[in-house]
């Protein structure tokens, strides 16, 4: 799957999804307040797991972290 | 696989996704009572400090607080606290506050309660139809009404300081 | 449903990360991990109001790798490196519309390392390894300000990291605003790094003094609420690193001194109401520079209980090699390097996370296990002896007050 293509399909997905989309009400959010429904729940572990895999794989950024730096090869 | 190229190449599309994106924020602001708008009547069970049904109209000629809140709100862990506090300073001057919760489990609300504890009566409104004859745009929303039952100022959100802000409104508005 | 998660005023779920229970901030640059090298850009955060308490948090993780398998092994130790990592931090609002946070990490690290991949007696390649006694300690410091207004919030950060042989200074500001309906959440982030390497020569020799290496990143994210019970997001971020980017403990490891990193990240939460748990999807699409692409796919079950969460999660990983690496290093090329982290190979991680509420106190716990294999992976390219697999263990302890 080349480049262009790849992220044209993201496109696609995201802007579908996007455009017929009704607000959902202020007092109807309790569900999207639950801790599961959050990006990441704990900082401090994203860092930790940024940290290992940062050290361990070549990729890095995004929901990851990003790499290099200490000693820890 | 394939490899997949270069990052540069990958970054062009996607900069137009966010392109687009941005473009779209449309979606119109819901419209929010303002200034002097008659507050919506409503009638709701009560949950806590009260029995039976509450009702706006029975308030008329007290200045009224109506908070619309939820258990899993955060900042309505500072609202609440604060409310009780202005309560207690002028109930007795003729000021209500008046709580609906928009709580989906009644429970949820409850022991919320249980480690913010109120003085006022607090309602709930499972169905979302008062908050929505209100626009609510937000947790906690406020609206502090006058003797007349007229809407005369919206609080969306709470932070610290807000309670001194809300006491001279309040001062103010029975002075009237 | 889970008491305790709670979102701020006007943006409710449209927070890339409102965390429970009480909404705070990510730290830009405290997401990052080991080293302020290269910064993640983002995570944006949310919330328009500042956290409504003081949090005080310790956490104890042990990170510990399996031995070299002994038909990989040619000689030096077989015991690869165990972690202690201590977090501690303190997160306070700070008047009405500010919140600071100061983050502490302490790594200690013991063990041997790879030095250079050479060939067995039955002609199959083997790793030499350094001697078992490699220590190192490591110190991070970090210092997050966030201001908060109606519609998003900004932060700043400063994050410095010392080590015997390692410096770095990163500078990290983020911020996140939403749309008029608060359906919509757009987050920005830039970040800049210093580094510096100098060398300790000890149980491994080493050809430089010292060198210098500086990062720059940028993350573009928008998150879109799709219903009461679903929430979406996409992300973007490009990161450019120029000076010494190879190994200095590595016998043959020469590599670019630029290195241009972009990932697409891609993000979904679902709840069940009729089980009260969320469902958590979360994909990136990396590609670089140097020929290697990736692919992660992350799908976790968050479950609510009483007082109690539950949280088992899978992790895949495929990556695709680096243009220069090679089983055995090639030193004829411009560049090279035998670093199994620059091989083809795929991984998986598997674990689960707890937390337990009491009061204004939580505690949580998690294990995890990660394995990776050249015969797992979605790309084409030769195995590296050295791939890794290990396990890792938390426990912390988290207190609120007013």
């Amino acid at each position: 799957m080349s480049v262009p293509r790849f992220v044209a399909i993201a496109c696609l997905v995201t802007l579908s999804g996007c455009s017929g989309i009704e607000p959902v009400p202020a007092w109807e959010r309790g569900y999207l307040a639950d801790e599961g429904m959050q990006w990441q729940a704990n900082p401090r572990e994203a860092k930790f797991e940024g940290h290992v895999y940062t050290s361990k794989e070549a990729s890095s950024g995004g929901a990851g972290a990003a790499g290099g730096g200490c000693g820890c090869n | 696989m394939t490899s997949l190229g270069h990052p540069q190449q990958l970054l062009r599309p996607v900069a137009l996704i966010f392109a687009l994106l941005l473009g779209w924020s449309q979606l119109a602001t819901a419209a929010t009572l303002s200034d002097a708008t008659p507050a919506p009547e409503f009638t709701l069970p009560l949950v806590a400090n009260g029995e039976g049904d509450i009702s706006l109209l029975n308030l008329r000629g007290s200045v009224v607080y109506v908070d619309f809140w939820a258990s899993w709100c955060g900042p309505c862990r500072l609202s609440l606290p604060a409310l009780d506090t202005l309560y207690r300073e002028f109930g007795d001057q003729g000021f209500a506050v008046t709580a609906v919760s928009v709580d989906v489990v009644e429970e949820d609300a409850l022991d919320f309660l249980k480690r913010y504890p109120v003085s006022y009566p607090v309602a709930i409104d499972k169905t979302g139809a008062v908050p929505r004859s209100y626009s609510v745009n937000g947790m906690p929303s406020g609206y502090l009404i006058d003797k007349a039952g007229k809407v005369r100022s919206v609080h969306v959100g709470f932070k610290k300081g807000d309670e001194a802000a809300l006491r001279e409104e309040i001062k103010a508005l029975l002075a009237e | 449903m889970q008491r305790g998660a709670a979102v701020a005023a006007t943006n409710a779920g449209a927070s890339p990360v409102a965390p429970t229970p009480t909404p705070r901030k990510t730290p830009l640059l405290t997401a990052l991990g080991a080293s302020v090298a290269t910064l993640p850009a983002y995570q944006g955060v949310l919330a328009d109001a500042p956290p409504e308490f003081t949090e005080v948090g310790l956490r104890y993780s042990r990170y510990s790798e399996d031995n070299l398998a002994t038909d990989k092994f040619i000689g030096g130790s077989r015991e690869r490196y165990d972690i202690d990592v201590t977090q501690f931090w303190i997160e306070a609002p700070v008047g009405s519309s500010w919140s600071v946070a100061l983050d502490v990490q302490n790594d200690y690290m013991s063990g041997a390392s790879p030095w250079f991949v050479g060939t067995q007696v039955n002609g199959q390649p083997g790793v030499i390894m350094s001697g078992a006694s490699i220590q190192d300690n490591r110190v991070e410091v970090g210092v997050t300000t966030r201001y908060f207004w109606a519609d998003g919030n900004a932060g700043f950060n400063i994050t410095q990291s010392k080590e015997d042989d390692y410096e770095a200074l990163a500078f990290a500001f983020d911020v996140a605003w939403n749309s008029d309906d608060n359906s919509r959440t757009w987050s920005v982030s830039a970040s800049n790094s210093n580094d510096r390497v100098e060398p300790v020569d000890g149980n491994i020799p080493v050809f430089i003094d010292r060198e210098d290496l500086d990062t720059q990143s940028l993350y573009f994210g928008v998150s879109q609420i799709l219903s009461r019970t679903a929430i979406v997001r996409v992300g973007l971020s490009y990161t450019q690193s120029e000076g010494y980017l190879s190994d200095p403990y590595k016998l043959f490891d020469q590599r670019p001194d630029e290195h241009q990193r972009s990932a697409l990240t891609f993000g979904y939460r679902k709840f069940f109401t009729d089980f009260q748990g969320a469902l958590q999807v979360d994909y990136r699409f990396y590609s670089d520079d140097w020929g290697t692409d990736s692919h992660t796919v992350e799908a976790a079950w968050h479950q609510n209980f009483d007082r109690v969460t539950l949280m088992p999660y899978l992790r895949y990983y495929t990556q695709g090699e680096a243009d220069f690496f090679g089983v055995t290093a090639d030193l004829g090329a411009d560049f090279y390097a035998d670093d199994f982290r620059l091989s083809s190979y795929g991984a998986f991680t598997l674990g689960l996370r707890s937390t337990l509420q009491l009061g204004d106190w939580q505690i949580e716990g998690q294990l995890e296990r990660y394995e990776s294999d050249n015969d797992w992976g979605l790309y084409s390219g030769d195995a590296a002896p050295a791939l890794v697999d290990f396990w890792r263990a938390t426990v912390g302890i988290t207190w609120r007050f007013d």
